[in-house]
């Protein structure tokens, strides 16, 4: 994907496989789920539920919760959670 | 219900360059310590561990500072509690937490905040869009998970982080389409003198220099982002020239099509833990904001609860550093462990570093200080509170109606309600605010710190439990 | 020389204003003044739930024509505070429980509130959000909410629009008696009046002791929780027979949760504190009463006094002994009755006869401890 963000540093982190949205993803385990979805060209991540704007992930740090979305069935924030291989992640908010 | 862990003397909350400073030299003067922090590894932002590299890989002079604290902190005798989200912190000192293994409880009778700043991005239209992100992000991408915005980025904001970043791609291959600076190159040269006392990072700053320099990088001093566009994801972005008060000024305006922005306008200190137990707070603008009052020794105006590093005020890594070494002898010294000679002697020194290095974070501190004009600058119709969408006009409105205090700010229009609390809002609301009445930022207060300090599932907070053990308080009279 | 206003109200709660816009709106000079912000304390911070499930038998009346008046705020307050009216449901999960129900459900009914017993499946048709460990429920389509935090904006623009002089963060420190009525002393200088109303929530006691009246008053320190906005999980005030849980979700999303659970503080500290494990249990109550919830996440949560007479029933009336001085406060679980009871005591410092009696303090002033029951 020409916009998404790209790898840099080559990592020793083993691929493991996520599902986004129904979609087949691979990440390295263990890393914030944010960074993967960055890299795997998964910018907007849900929509703010006053005036339903497209958000995507902003501080990186657990601050602004833009990235709260759901993983198996659970709003996290994606910036937190560490992949792990087979975790549903359903780019929505908790609205 | 869990029962509380209470075999530490401290607690120290938060694993940045100040908590780890400060549980390494309290544990060294005879304190059972435990160390908290939401990461897995210990580092905050500054000394993140790089994670996607391998060991072998590059190495910055922030990560190498940080291994070497690390390796410190493993041969300690501290107990480290980490990837563990502190949700609740009350009298004498209680902090529990939520972990992979459910609720715990720890209690010790001193407790050494150390939680460190969150960003400030002053606001503009189109900030909410996905693909623009702070400049602390980027630093995170880069430092921690090597990874890089798509080819055509913006770089955006103000003070040394935007060098920082700037050089750190360029170096990677993926510099920034364009850097722009609310400071100007005499704001630059200003801080210069400053770094006199700081020859490493002299040298560092001389080295983001040469690299934007020589990747032809174009700088747009005296600028700030009018506004970004796109519909679901930034395309490009309106940006203009600044006065050297951050006020947006008549001039040409320059639109560059961009996919990703990253902006930061300096730090907030995160003071939630002290506000919450009731510490006085006093608003101190070269320092980011509101902070709790302390000595040299990071004493709050509570027995025994100290607050250091960037979350007691922006003064950076090193400072913060020396203010561990401070607030860990204090807190050894207060629980008896150390006599007044040898606290004394050996915080001299520390006393002594601390004074020396505040040349440099004070310039620092400066350049990334809030603009009150650029807030002023900020158009009707923009988004504040990212979490809400409450814009200029609605705190406007707001304060027209009465509303003279944030707290009562946040009543009349839901700014600063939602999910991260007001941490992203709540200093660009109550500039806001104060503007409006023409009132000091002391006049307007601060948001009420409530828990939890951070949101969690009600699931995780149940752990396992039966109707019949719900301590249920006895009925209400009828 | 400060302007010798008809009526000083010290406290701008629920209470203090409207009996202040009544007054004003029945031709009174009245100025109000609070010592923060208006309903920034218990009236700006608690559940604001309106329901009859949760009254005292002896205030069912009243609160009766103060839903209706909250129903209606719109119309006699000009603003919105977010009031929605739904049914309420009262649950009993056990069997003792269930006989405490039915005996409460049935005096207040006595009382004249409209409340039914349903079985627990009859609730869940009513609340498919419910949990299906209800054995009963106690149903009432008198209830509801409003948004406490809206209510501060709402009566600064009536009490304002009212021609009522307005001071916020102006605390008073002292009432003088003077030959043509009362000098409230205040932290922006003195304030004169013919009469004088005293409703400041739990600070009454330390007021009335201005007076040299001593009313004893205690202080609760009530926690509440409220989470992110999430989607519909309930449409309905959701309360338990003992009356320690309510729960309701606001139109934009966000799930109150609360009962009066104690957390610890004082008002002469003016801060409190929530305690960890109370919160707990009353986040357990509420997810086991509406099992979606756990989904959630918890955003804020916060602490508010609320104040208690000997016999929790209201302080309304005037003060005994001095004439053109008046009390209103401590109305248990008063959020509900309160506008109605401070109509009652606008009605009275107007020279009307009020359509129902008030609740004159003469009973609390006795040194002897009240029977119990």
């Amino acid at each position: 994907m020409v916009s998404a963000f790209t790898r840099i540093v080559a990592s020793h982190h083993a691929l493991v496989h996520i599902n986004v949205d129904g979609v087949d993803c691979v990440a390295p385990a263990g890393e914030p789920l944010a960074t993967s979805l960055l890299a795997a060209g998964y910018v907007m991540l849900r929509h703010s539920p006053n005036r339903h704007n497209p958000r995507g992930a902003f501080c990186l740090m657990g601050v602004c919760q833009e990235c709260a979305i759901h993983v198996d069935g659970q709003i996290v924030q994606a910036c937190m959670t560490p992949v792990r291989a087979g975790m549903v992640v359903q780019l929505r908010g908790a609205v | 219900m869990v029962s509380p862990h209470c075999h530490f003397d401290v607690l120290v909350l938060g694993g940045g360059p100040a908590g780890m400073v400060s549980a390494i030299t309290a544990s060294q003067n005879g304190l059972r310590v435990g160390l908290i922090d939401e990461q897995v590894e210990a580092g905050g932002q500054i000394w993140r561990a790089p994670w996607a590299s391998s060991p072998q890989g590059y190495e910055s002079p922030e990560a190498r500072d940080g291994n070497k604290m690390r390796d410190r902190l493993a041969l300690s005798s501290v107990t480290c509690l980490f990837g563990r989200r502190i949700w609740s912190v009350t009298d004498r000192y209680r902090v529990d937490l939520l972990g992979a293994d459910g609720v715990e409880i720890f209690q010790a009778p001193h407790l050494i905040v150390a939680l460190g700043a969150h960003e400030r991005v002053i606001p503009f239209p189109g900030w909410t869009l996905p693909g623009v992100m702070g400049l602390a992000a980027a630093t995170i991408m880069l430092k921690a998970h090597g990874l890089a915005p798509p080819k055509d980025w913006v770089l955006a904001g103000v003070g040394p982080l935007l060098a920082a970043v700037a050089a750190g791609y360029a170096r990677k291959g993926h510099p920034p389409k364009a850097i722009i600076d609310l400071s100007g190159p005499s704001d630059w040269f200003a801080a210069l003198p400053s770094l006199a006392s700081r020859p490493g990072l002299f040298k560092q700053g001389v080295g983001w220099v040469l690299s934007i320099v020589s990747s032809r990088i174009p700088i747009y001093f005296r600028h700030a982002i009018r506004r970004a566009e796109g519909q679901d994801r930034i395309s490009a972005c309106v940006i203009g020239p600044v006065d050297a008060d951050g006020k947006s000024i008549d001039g040409p305006e320059v639109g560059i099509a961009c996919n990703a922005m990253m902006v930061g306008n300096g730090l907030v200190p995160g003071g939630e833990v002290p506000r919450l137990l009731g510490a006085d707070q006093v608003y101190r603008h070269e320092l980011g904001g509101w902070i709790p009052e302390c000595d040299p020794f990071g004493r709050t105006s509570l027995e025994h609860l100290y607050a250091i590093g960037d979350g007691a005020g922006i003064r950076g890594g090193a400072v913060a550093c020396s203010a561990g070494k401070l607030a860990g002898l204090a807190a050894a010294h207060d629980a008896g462990c150390i006599d007044a000679g040898a606290f004394a002697h050996q915080s001299a020194q520390a006393l002594a570093e601390h004074r020396k290095l505040s040349a440099f974070s004070d310039a620092m501190a400066h350049m990334i200080r809030l603009r009150p004009a650029q807030v002023a600058s900020i158009e009707a119709d923009t988004v504040i509170c990212r979490c809400e969408d409450v814009t200029r006009q609605d705190l406007v409105a707001a304060a027209r109606a009465g509303a003279r205090d944030v707290n009562q700010l946040k009543h009349f229009t839901r700014c600063g309600m939602g999910p991260c609390q007001g941490r992203m809002c709540g200093d660009v609301a109550a500039e806001i605010l104060a503007q409006e009445h023409r009132l000091d930022r002391q006049a307007v207060g601060y948001w009420t710190a409530r828990p939890p300090l951070r949101p969690i599932s009600l699931q995780s907070m149940l752990g396992r439990f039966d109707y019949a053990d719900i301590p249920i308080p006895k009925p209400a009279p009828l | 020389m400060s302007t010798m206003h008809d009526l000083i109200v010290i406290g701008g709660g629920i209470n203090g204003a409207t009996t202040a816009l009544f007054a004003a709106r029945g031709g009174m000079d009245v100025a109000v003044i609070d010592r923060g912000p208006l309903c920034r304390e218990a009236s700006g911070v608690n559940a604001g739930t309106l329901t009859m499930q949760m009254t005292r038998v002896a205030l069912i009346p009243y609160a009766l024509r103060a839903h209706h008046m909250w129903a209606t705020a719109r119309e006699w307050l000009g603003h919105d505070v977010g009031v929605v009216v739904c049914d309420g449901l009262s649950l009993a999960f056990t069997e003792q429980e269930a006989e405490l129900l039915a005996f409460r459900a049935g005096k207040r009914r006595e009382a004249g509130a409209p409340i039914t017993l349903i079985t627990g499946q009859q609730a869940l048709q009513i609340e498919p959000g419910l949990s299906d460990k209800a054995l009963l429920a106690g149903h009432c389509r008198v209830d509801g909410y409003a948004n406490a935090y809206l209510t501060g904006l709402a009566f600064r623009t009536a009490l304002l629009d009212a021609g009522v002089t307005l001071t916020e963060n102006n605390p008073a420190t002292d009432i003088r008696q003077t030959s043509s009525g009362f000098e409230v002393v205040t932290k922006k200088g003195p304030l004169r009046a013919k009469r004088v109303v005293i409703a400041g929530g739990v600070w009454i006691e330390e007021m009335m002791g201005w007076l040299g009246i001593d009313l004893p008053i205690k202080t609760l320190v009530n926690q509440l929780a409220v989470t992110e906005r999430i989607p519909t999980a309930m449409r309905t005030v959701v309360g338990i027979a003992n009356g320690l849980l309510s729960l309701k979700q606001y139109p934009h999303g966000t799930v109150v949760i609360g009962g009066g659970w104690q957390g610890s503080g004082s008002r002469e500290g003016g801060t409190c504190s929530l305690l960890p494990e109370r919160l707990v249990g009353n986040i357990r109550l509420a997810c086991h009463a509406v099992p979606a919830l756990k989904d959630a996440r918890l955003a804020r949560a916060w602490t508010g006094f609320e104040a208690e007479t000997r016999d929790a029933l209201p302080a309304v009336g005037p003060v005994p002994g001095i004439h053109n001085a008046y009390v209103i406060g401590s109305i248990h679980s008063g959020y509900t009755s309160g506008p109605y009871l401070a109509k009652l005591l606008a009605d009275q410092i107007l020279g009307r006869e009020p359509d129902l009696p008030l609740f004159p303090i003469d009973r609390l002033l006795k040194p002897e401890p009240l029977a119990q029951g």
